[in-house]
């Protein structure tokens, strides 16, 4: 051991507009192509022209040790409180509940790129290299 | 008893079943390897596959099983009495529920994510498919004829829950292209949404919609005319893509789940309601016996086949970790069971203040069955108004919520018909069928259409709660064939599968029994529609039980391990992303 404070694990959160969503649940969890229901996953194309994907994979190649989540923008159940929290713990409980649940409530914007809790910007308009980027920017703010 | 009281016991038992019976499951029957690379990162692709934390996971898989199906059926069930009914949801979740949707998790996880239809294909033999797709193609024409019954009856009884629900959808559509638009975050619009949906109730109140008038003039029932029109609308909407309405109001009904379930509990704690139905009801001659035909009317709610579809599904793709398989399938099965218990809650304690009130709610199974939602809805109407909520406006608020499930369920159930009827025709080689979405759509809309106009007020010679049983059938059924499957990889990893076979031997058992049971009354009723759908289905549930048997026989004999993938090494090289070095 240096002394040296260990660097905290980053969660960075990307929130997946519901406008992406693709076949139904079910046993149509798959492939819909021409109507027909069919198991596997998209072209290889659409995976690698997907915004989310490519942030995703941005972050998690270049920063192995970041926990990267997906998240649907409608899963309010875990963005809200997660967000809460964070946002609370980030700064040391000195954000106010109102602050904190502003924050939580901003976190259901879709595209979102959230660095702990802390939204940096949106994933369309940063694309891969700019989210990459804001969440280093991130996770340096954090760490001095 | 207070009703309170019960919901704490039963709270306390699912705790125990998660706590030990899932990790007996999770270490000594599917064999949870921790150092497993899952599809999620064998497969890695940011879109697809995602390791996803399980509570993220958990949150998806909830909300994509839970629905308005584990409130009919035990809100019927308490005809037998609330012991009964409360036994099975809480036994069928705990041994059966949790065995089935952790297990079909398991078991995709084990085959790449894909889903049980094509796991029956390759783990039980190449029929297994198509049986898979025709139990899947009843289940869904009787979870659509169900549900627009359902919803018929309550326009009819609360004819104030119309304009809300009708309101509902154009809202919901606004709201998605609000959001989509502006790029606002969603939680605000939608709870506005939702306020927006309660005023209208106000409204609904005092322009009730009724179409009486319009059903005389052509000699039907009103209940008939709302089921067409909602056929219709659901022709439309299963057209539209799903990011225009359904996801949406999806995601409105979200709000609208956690409101309902924090109106009963918190109902239940203020009112103090006691349970005024009998533990066991002594039921009039005549009547089904609770053996079998209990355990197919809770199917959802102590069991559901339709689990291991979402399961397999999507939710499979997403498992960061093997071990996540107990969070997220044990635990949406409790988080069912207790929707069920709501329910049952709701059906003895909040419909009726004495037990006269409630034997005049429930003289007999056909009134039973026909009145069990409206039951529900005037129960959680009860509930509310505990907290300060006038009944009338409570129980319109219950209704609209009940609808607002069910519409949702019924766009679903269409658009997966759908796609059923075109993949059946494209095994069937009716290319003609496969590739026209009109036809396929016309076909998933009329023929739950038929099965929906049949019910009667006792002219028709049967009841809603006949139908809703053969739903109940085909829904274990389906769990029985993904129970079947579980059974089979279980056998041929080497591990003791009684606890994956005897829920397994009990739901055929139960269905098999209530279908040779229903049969015989619909032949000597001269049901001629019944009788043969009746049969066609217990002879998939033969089928299912011989390949079943053929492909256990086959396991033990020869004990191949399942298909997997690798296990990771210690520095994680093995979950390195497939498209990582892509941009």
């Amino acid at each position: 051991m240096d002394g040296a404070a260990a660097p905290t694990v980053t969660r960075v959160v990307l929130v997946r507009p519901w406008t992406d969503g693709r076949a139904g649940g079910g046993c149509c969890g798959g492939e819909v192509r021409d109507g027909v229901c069919r198991d596997g996953t998209h072209p290889v194309e659409e995976l690698l022209a997907d915004p989310v994907g490519q942030a995703w994979r941005a972050v998690r190649r270049e920063l192995p040790d970041a926990d990267v989540q997906v998240v649907d923008v409608a899963n309010t159940a875990y963005l809200l409180p997660t967000t809460f929290r964070a946002v609370r713990r980030r700064s040391g409980e000195r954000a106010g509940v109102l602050a904190s649940l502003r924050a939580a409530a901003r976190a259901t914007t879709a595209g979102s790129v959230l660095v702990d809790g802390q939204w940096v910007g949106d994933v369309a308009e940063l694309g891969p290299d700019g989210v990459l980027a804001a969440v280093r920017r991130a996770r340096a703010a954090v760490n001095t | 008893m207070p009703a309170i009281v019960i919901a704490a016991v039963c709270g306390v038992l699912f705790f125990a079943g998660y706590k030990w019976y899932s990790a007996y499951l999770q270490k000594s029957v599917y064999g949870v390897d921790p150092a497993f690379v899952t599809p999620a990162h064998q497969y890695a692709d940011g879109v697809d596959f995602v390791p996803t934390n399980k509570h993220v996971v958990f949150g998806h898989h909830f909300t994509s099983v839970a629905g308005a199906a584990p409130i009919v059926g035990p809100a019927i069930a308490v005809f037998w009495g609330w012991g009964p009914a409360l036994v099975w949801i809480v036994v069928g979740t705990i041994f059966a529920a949790g065995v089935h949707d952790m297990g079909s998790l398991a078991v995709s996880v084990r085959h790449g994510a894909k889903n049980i239809g094509t796991i029956a294909h390759d783990v039980i033999s190449t029929r297994a498919r198509t049986l898979f797709l025709l139990i899947i193609f009843f289940l869904l024409t009787l979870v659509n004829a169900v549900f627009a019954v359902v919803i018929g009856n309550l326009f009819v009884a609360n004819p104030g829950a119309v304009i809300p629900i009708v309101v509902e959808i154009p809202l919901a559509i606004f709201i998605g292209q609000y959001i989509y638009r502006t790029k606002s975050a969603a939680l605000v619009p939608s709870l506005i949404g939702v306020v927006g949906l309660y005023l209208l109730i106000w409204v609904g109140q005092k322009v009730p919609i009724e179409l009486t008038g319009l059903a005389d003039a052509i000699g039907v029932e009103p209940r008939n005319v709302w089921v067409v029109l909602l056929f219709a609308y659901t022709f439309v909407a299963a057209r539209l893509p799903v990011w225009l309405l359904l996801q949406p109001r999806d995601y409105i009904n979200s709000h609208q789940l956690f409101i309902a379930l924090a109106v009963i509990g918190l109902g239940m704690l203020v009112g103090w309601n006691t349970v005024v139905a009998p533990a066991v009801n002594d039921v009039p001659d005549g009547s089904p016996s609770m053996f079998p035909f209990l355990f197919i009317t809770i199917a959802c709610g102590a069991i559901s086949g339709f689990h291991s579809l979402v399961s397999s599904g999507t939710t499979a793709k997403q498992i960061d970790k093997e071990q996540d398989v107990r969070h997220v399938g044990y635990l949406g099965a409790v988080g069912e069971g207790s929707l069920a218990v709501g329910a049952v809650l709701a059906a003895t304690a909040g419909v009726a203040a004495t037990r006269a009130d409630w034997d005049e709610l429930y003289p007999d199974f056909a009134t039973a069955s026909g009145g069990a939602v409206g039951n529900f809805v005037n129960g959680v109407g009860e509930f509310a108004t505990n907290l300060g909520i006038p009944l009338d406006l409570a129980v319109i608020f219950a209704a609209v919520v009940v609808i607002s499930f069910a519409a949702t369920t019924m766009d679903t159930g269409v658009r997966l018909q759908r796609y059923i009827v075109q993949e059946i025709a494209e095994i069937a080689g009716w290319t003609r069928l496969a590739r026209n979405l009109t036809l396929a759509s016309i076909i998933a809309v009329v023929v739950p259409l038929a099965m929906a106009m049949l019910p009667g007020g006792g002219e028709a010679g049967y009841t809603f709660g006949v139908l809703w049983q053969l739903f109940g059938t085909t829904n274990q059924l389906t769990a029985g064939l993904a129970l079947a499957v579980v059974a089979v990889w279980v056998t041929q990893r080497r591990r003791n599968p009684i606890s994956v076979l005897i829920p397994l031997v009990f739901l055929l058992a139960m269905t098999a029994w209530a279908l040779v049971v229903n049969l015989k009354n619909f032949v000597e009723a001269d049901q001629w529609v019944l009788a043969p759908l009746d049969l066609i289905i217990f002879v998939l549930a033969i089928w299912l039980v011989v390949e079943a048997a053929l492909a256990l026989r086959k396991s033990w004999g020869s004990g191949a391990p399942g298909v997997g993938g690798t296990p990771s090494d210690d520095s994680g090289t093995a979950r390195e992303p497939d498209y990582s070095d892509r941009t």
